[in-house]
Protein backbone atom coordinates (compact mmCIF):
# COMPACT_ATOMS: atom_id res chain seq x y z
CA UNK A 1 0.00 0.00 0.00
CA UNK A 2 1.42 3.54 -1.08
CA UNK A 3 1.65 5.65 1.92
CA UNK A 4 -0.77 8.72 1.94
CA UNK A 5 -0.09 12.14 2.73
CA UNK A 6 -2.76 14.63 3.67
CA UNK A 7 -2.01 18.38 2.60
CA UNK A 8 -2.12 20.28 6.22
CA UNK A 9 0.20 23.48 4.90
CA UNK A 10 -0.81 25.72 2.20
CA UNK A 11 3.45 26.84 1.84
CA UNK A 12 6.21 24.52 0.87
CA UNK A 13 4.05 21.17 0.94
CA UNK A 14 6.57 18.76 1.23
CA UNK A 15 6.90 16.25 -1.93
CA UNK A 16 3.98 13.48 -1.80
CA UNK A 17 4.94 10.37 -1.38
CA UNK A 18 1.84 9.00 -2.47
CA UNK A 19 -1.80 9.84 -3.87
CA UNK A 20 -2.98 13.25 -1.93
CA UNK A 21 -5.92 12.55 -0.14
CA UNK A 22 -7.51 16.26 0.04
CA UNK A 23 -10.26 18.22 2.74
CA UNK A 24 -13.07 16.11 1.26
CA UNK A 25 -11.16 12.59 2.22
CA UNK A 26 -10.84 12.03 -1.28
CA UNK A 27 -7.85 11.15 -3.00
CA UNK A 28 -6.90 14.17 -5.50
CA UNK A 29 -6.04 12.25 -8.64
CA UNK A 30 -9.04 10.14 -8.23
CA UNK A 31 -11.87 13.29 -7.69
CA UNK A 32 -9.81 14.72 -10.14
CA UNK A 33 -10.02 12.44 -12.92
CA UNK A 34 -14.15 11.30 -12.11
CA UNK A 35 -14.67 15.08 -12.39
CA UNK A 36 -12.83 14.78 -16.17
CA UNK A 37 -14.92 11.71 -16.65
CA UNK A 38 -18.20 14.20 -15.89
CA UNK A 39 -17.20 16.43 -19.05
CA UNK A 40 -16.62 13.41 -21.04
CA UNK A 41 -19.89 11.65 -20.32
CA UNK A 42 -21.22 15.73 -21.36
CA UNK A 43 -19.37 15.40 -24.48
CA UNK A 44 -20.88 12.21 -25.41
CA UNK A 45 -23.94 13.21 -24.34
CA UNK A 46 -24.08 16.06 -26.62
CA UNK A 47 -23.11 13.56 -29.49
CA UNK A 48 -25.55 10.73 -28.90
CA UNK A 49 -28.49 13.07 -28.59
CA UNK A 50 -27.69 14.84 -31.38
CA UNK A 51 -27.91 11.46 -33.02
CA UNK A 52 -31.18 10.50 -31.84
CA UNK A 53 -32.67 13.48 -32.43
CA UNK A 54 -31.37 13.76 -36.31
CA UNK A 55 -32.74 9.85 -36.43
CA UNK A 56 -35.87 10.75 -34.74
CA UNK A 57 -36.63 13.95 -37.42
CA UNK A 58 -35.56 11.96 -40.36
CA UNK A 59 -38.64 10.71 -42.20
CA UNK A 60 -36.84 8.30 -44.26
CA UNK A 61 -33.60 6.97 -41.79
CA UNK A 62 -31.16 5.43 -44.50
CA UNK A 63 -29.35 3.42 -41.57
CA UNK A 64 -26.51 1.03 -42.61
CA UNK A 65 -28.10 -0.42 -45.72
CA UNK A 66 -26.74 -3.73 -44.22
CA UNK A 67 -23.12 -2.45 -44.81
CA UNK A 68 -22.32 -2.96 -41.05
CA UNK A 69 -21.54 -6.53 -40.53
CA UNK A 70 -23.08 -7.16 -36.41
CA UNK A 71 -20.83 -9.77 -35.85
CA UNK A 72 -17.76 -7.97 -36.42
CA UNK A 73 -19.14 -5.32 -34.67
CA UNK A 74 -20.04 -7.56 -31.49
CA UNK A 75 -16.69 -9.99 -31.37
CA UNK A 76 -15.00 -6.56 -31.53
CA UNK A 77 -17.52 -5.27 -28.25
CA UNK A 78 -16.32 -8.42 -26.65
CA UNK A 79 -12.63 -7.64 -27.34
CA UNK A 80 -13.07 -4.13 -25.44
CA UNK A 81 -15.10 -5.86 -22.43
CA UNK A 82 -12.34 -8.66 -22.22
CA UNK A 83 -9.70 -5.46 -22.05
CA UNK A 84 -11.89 -3.23 -19.26
CA UNK A 85 -11.83 -7.19 -17.46
CA UNK A 86 -7.59 -7.19 -17.80
CA UNK A 87 -7.71 -3.30 -16.92
CA UNK A 88 -9.58 -4.38 -13.65
CA UNK A 89 -6.83 -7.18 -13.05
CA UNK A 90 -4.20 -4.78 -13.78
CA UNK A 91 -5.05 -2.19 -10.89
CA UNK A 92 -5.94 -5.41 -8.13
CA UNK A 93 -2.02 -6.39 -9.41
CA UNK A 94 -1.01 -2.81 -8.94
CA UNK A 95 -2.55 -2.90 -5.58
CA UNK A 96 -0.77 -6.16 -4.44
CA UNK A 97 2.24 -4.77 -5.69
CA UNK A 98 2.56 -7.79 -7.93
CA UNK A 99 4.89 -6.85 -11.01
CA UNK A 100 4.76 -9.07 -13.40
CA UNK A 101 1.13 -9.40 -13.39
CA UNK A 102 0.33 -5.72 -13.35
CA UNK A 103 2.96 -5.51 -16.68
CA UNK A 104 0.72 -8.63 -17.92
CA UNK A 105 -2.45 -7.09 -17.46
CA UNK A 106 -1.44 -3.87 -18.54
CA UNK A 107 0.24 -5.38 -21.90
CA UNK A 108 -2.71 -7.25 -22.12
CA UNK A 109 -5.35 -4.18 -21.99
CA UNK A 110 -3.30 -2.29 -24.26
CA UNK A 111 -3.07 -5.15 -26.95
CA UNK A 112 -6.77 -5.89 -26.79
CA UNK A 113 -7.24 -1.75 -27.19
CA UNK A 114 -5.27 -1.86 -30.46
CA UNK A 115 -6.91 -5.11 -31.72
CA UNK A 116 -10.25 -3.10 -31.14
CA UNK A 117 -8.77 -0.04 -33.44
CA UNK A 118 -7.69 -2.86 -35.85
CA UNK A 119 -11.02 -3.92 -36.47
CA UNK A 120 -12.08 -0.84 -36.77
CA UNK A 121 -10.08 -0.01 -39.14
CA UNK A 122 -10.33 -2.98 -40.94
CA UNK A 123 -14.08 -2.04 -41.40
CA UNK A 124 -13.49 1.45 -42.32
CA UNK A 125 -11.35 0.37 -44.98
CA UNK A 126 -13.83 -2.02 -46.04
CA UNK A 127 -16.25 1.40 -46.29
CA UNK A 128 -14.52 3.15 -47.98
CA UNK A 129 -13.51 0.58 -50.73
CA UNK A 130 -17.37 0.40 -51.32
CA UNK A 131 -17.02 4.25 -51.77
CA UNK A 132 -18.65 4.43 -48.62
CA UNK A 133 -17.79 7.76 -46.41
CA UNK A 134 -18.80 10.58 -44.05
CA UNK A 135 -20.59 11.87 -47.40
CA UNK A 136 -22.47 9.10 -48.17
CA UNK A 137 -25.52 10.21 -45.84
CA UNK A 138 -26.71 11.58 -42.60
CA UNK A 139 -26.45 8.10 -40.83
CA UNK A 140 -22.44 7.48 -41.75
CA UNK A 141 -21.87 10.99 -41.03
CA UNK A 142 -22.74 10.23 -37.60
CA UNK A 143 -21.48 6.32 -37.81
CA UNK A 144 -17.68 8.14 -38.88
CA UNK A 145 -17.91 10.90 -36.38
CA UNK A 146 -18.97 8.98 -33.60
CA UNK A 147 -16.70 5.74 -34.08
CA UNK A 148 -13.62 8.39 -35.18
CA UNK A 149 -14.31 10.24 -31.75
CA UNK A 150 -14.16 6.70 -29.57
CA UNK A 151 -11.21 5.47 -31.23
CA UNK A 152 -9.91 8.00 -30.69
CA UNK A 153 -10.66 7.76 -27.00
CA UNK A 154 -9.24 4.06 -27.22
CA UNK A 155 -6.28 5.50 -28.84
CA UNK A 156 -5.39 8.16 -25.56
CA UNK A 157 -6.26 5.04 -23.31
CA UNK A 158 -4.12 2.80 -25.20
CA UNK A 159 -1.08 5.35 -24.57
CA UNK A 160 -1.71 6.54 -20.88
CA UNK A 161 -2.21 2.58 -20.21
CA UNK A 162 1.74 2.28 -22.06
CA UNK A 163 3.03 5.49 -20.33
CA UNK A 164 1.96 3.78 -16.84
CA UNK A 165 3.77 0.71 -18.50
CA UNK A 166 6.70 2.34 -19.05
CA UNK A 167 6.51 3.56 -16.10
CA UNK A 168 6.65 0.27 -13.67
CA UNK A 169 10.13 -0.12 -14.40
CA UNK A 170 11.39 2.53 -12.16
CA UNK A 171 11.25 2.11 -8.57
CA UNK A 172 9.53 5.48 -8.26
CA UNK A 173 6.57 3.99 -9.42
CA UNK A 174 6.40 1.36 -6.97
CA UNK A 175 6.96 3.73 -4.06
CA UNK A 176 4.84 6.35 -4.79
CA UNK A 177 2.62 6.12 -8.36
CA UNK A 178 1.07 2.87 -7.92
CA UNK A 179 -2.28 4.81 -8.13
CA UNK A 180 -1.33 5.86 -12.17
CA UNK A 181 -3.01 2.31 -13.00
CA UNK A 182 -6.46 3.47 -11.13
CA UNK A 183 -6.10 6.75 -12.60
CA UNK A 184 -5.60 5.25 -16.34
CA UNK A 185 -7.78 2.19 -15.52
CA UNK A 186 -10.61 4.95 -14.59
CA UNK A 187 -10.07 6.53 -18.02
CA UNK A 188 -9.92 2.93 -19.88
CA UNK A 189 -13.10 2.02 -18.59
CA UNK A 190 -15.31 5.02 -19.49
CA UNK A 191 -13.79 4.36 -22.87
CA UNK A 192 -15.45 0.72 -22.63
CA UNK A 193 -19.00 2.48 -21.06
CA UNK A 194 -19.04 4.86 -24.07
CA UNK A 195 -18.92 1.97 -26.85
CA UNK A 196 -21.42 0.10 -24.38
CA UNK A 197 -24.30 2.80 -26.05
CA UNK A 198 -22.56 3.27 -29.33
CA UNK A 199 -22.97 -0.43 -30.30
CA UNK A 200 -26.45 -0.95 -30.06
CA UNK A 201 -27.12 2.51 -31.62
CA UNK A 202 -25.42 2.06 -34.68
CA UNK A 203 -25.52 -1.54 -35.30
CA UNK A 204 -28.39 -3.34 -33.34
CA UNK A 205 -31.22 -0.40 -33.24
CA UNK B 1 -4.88 3.65 -4.79
CA UNK B 2 -4.23 2.73 -1.66
CA UNK B 3 -8.01 2.47 0.01
CA UNK B 4 -8.59 0.14 -4.02
CA UNK B 5 -10.61 -2.57 -2.75
CA UNK B 6 -9.20 -5.86 -4.52
CA UNK B 7 -11.87 -8.18 -6.00
CA UNK B 8 -10.82 -11.95 -6.42
CA UNK B 9 -9.88 -12.79 -10.03
CA UNK B 10 -13.00 -15.02 -10.20
CA UNK B 11 -15.16 -12.14 -9.93
CA UNK B 12 -13.75 -10.01 -12.44
CA UNK B 13 -14.49 -12.67 -14.80
CA UNK B 14 -17.61 -13.27 -13.10
CA UNK B 15 -18.58 -10.04 -14.16
CA UNK B 16 -17.15 -10.03 -17.85
CA UNK B 17 -19.25 -13.18 -17.99
CA UNK B 18 -22.62 -11.26 -17.57
CA UNK B 19 -21.33 -8.17 -19.51
CA UNK B 20 -20.85 -10.40 -22.29
CA UNK B 21 -24.06 -12.01 -21.96
CA UNK B 22 -25.69 -8.89 -21.48
CA UNK B 23 -24.77 -7.85 -24.51
CA UNK B 24 -24.70 -11.33 -26.64
CA UNK B 25 -28.76 -11.09 -25.46
CA UNK B 26 -29.29 -7.33 -26.54
CA UNK B 27 -27.81 -8.76 -30.20
CA UNK B 28 -30.70 -11.57 -29.74
CA UNK B 29 -33.25 -9.50 -29.15
CA UNK B 30 -32.49 -6.92 -31.96
CA UNK B 31 -32.91 -10.19 -34.63
CA UNK B 32 -36.65 -10.28 -33.08
CA UNK B 33 -39.63 -9.38 -34.85
CA UNK B 34 -40.67 -6.50 -32.19
CA UNK B 35 -41.03 -2.97 -32.78
CA UNK B 36 -38.14 -0.90 -33.38
CA UNK B 37 -39.46 1.52 -30.20
CA UNK B 38 -39.44 -1.72 -28.06
CA UNK B 39 -36.15 -2.71 -29.15
CA UNK B 40 -34.73 0.35 -28.42
CA UNK B 41 -35.87 0.90 -25.09
CA UNK B 42 -34.83 -2.72 -24.24
CA UNK B 43 -31.18 -2.76 -25.87
CA UNK B 44 -30.37 0.73 -24.20
CA UNK B 45 -31.51 -0.45 -20.91
CA UNK B 46 -29.72 -3.18 -21.24
CA UNK B 47 -26.68 -1.43 -21.87
CA UNK B 48 -27.34 0.88 -18.61
CA UNK B 49 -26.85 -2.45 -16.70
CA UNK B 50 -23.98 -2.84 -18.39
CA UNK B 51 -22.59 0.47 -17.77
CA UNK B 52 -23.88 0.19 -14.27
CA UNK B 53 -21.74 -2.60 -13.81
CA UNK B 54 -18.40 -1.61 -15.24
CA UNK B 55 -18.87 1.53 -13.21
CA UNK B 56 -20.26 -0.57 -9.66
CA UNK B 57 -17.35 -3.26 -9.92
CA UNK B 58 -14.48 -2.48 -12.64
CA UNK B 59 -14.13 1.47 -11.73
CA UNK B 60 -14.71 0.43 -8.00
CA UNK B 61 -17.63 2.65 -7.47
CA UNK B 62 -19.40 0.15 -5.17
CA UNK B 63 -16.34 0.14 -2.86
CA UNK B 64 -15.23 3.68 -3.07
CA UNK B 65 -16.69 6.97 -0.91
CA UNK B 66 -20.15 7.53 -1.93
CA UNK B 67 -18.97 11.41 -2.69
CA UNK B 68 -17.41 9.85 -5.92
CA UNK B 69 -20.81 7.91 -6.75
CA UNK B 70 -22.05 11.73 -6.24
CA UNK B 71 -19.93 13.10 -9.13
CA UNK B 72 -20.14 10.08 -11.46
CA UNK B 73 -24.14 10.42 -11.71
CA UNK B 74 -23.85 14.47 -10.98
CA UNK B 75 -24.12 14.30 -15.18
CA UNK B 76 -27.30 11.87 -15.41
CA UNK B 77 -29.92 14.87 -14.15
CA UNK B 78 -27.93 16.87 -17.21
CA UNK B 79 -28.28 14.41 -20.00
CA UNK B 80 -32.00 13.76 -18.73
CA UNK B 81 -32.89 17.42 -19.43
CA UNK B 82 -31.05 17.56 -22.56
CA UNK B 83 -32.39 14.83 -23.49
CA UNK B 84 -35.85 15.56 -23.28
CA UNK B 85 -35.37 18.83 -24.37
CA UNK B 86 -34.39 17.81 -27.83
CA UNK B 87 -36.73 15.14 -27.93
CA UNK B 88 -39.61 17.62 -27.19
CA UNK B 89 -38.90 18.85 -30.50
CA UNK B 90 -40.15 16.02 -31.94
CA UNK B 91 -43.12 14.88 -30.28
CA UNK B 92 -43.89 11.73 -31.99
CA UNK B 93 -40.58 10.01 -30.77
CA UNK B 94 -42.21 9.91 -27.43
CA UNK B 95 -45.58 8.22 -28.63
Amino acid sequence: MAPLVYCVSMTHPPLPAGPTVGRLGLESGKLGMWLFLVSEVMFFAGLLSAYIVVRAAHPAWPGSDGHLSVPVGTINTLILICSSMTMALAVGAADRQDARQLRLFLAATITLGLVFLGVKAFEYQAKFHHGIGPHTNIFWSCYFVLTGVHGLHVLIGALANGWVLARTRGDRFWATQRHLVELSGLYWHFVDIVWIFLFPMLYLI
Amino acid sequence: MAHAPVMSTSKYVMIWVWLAGLMLLGVALSELPIAPRTIFLLVLGLSTVKAMLVAAYYMHLRFDDRLLTMVALSPVPLVMVLVIALLLDKPHFLH
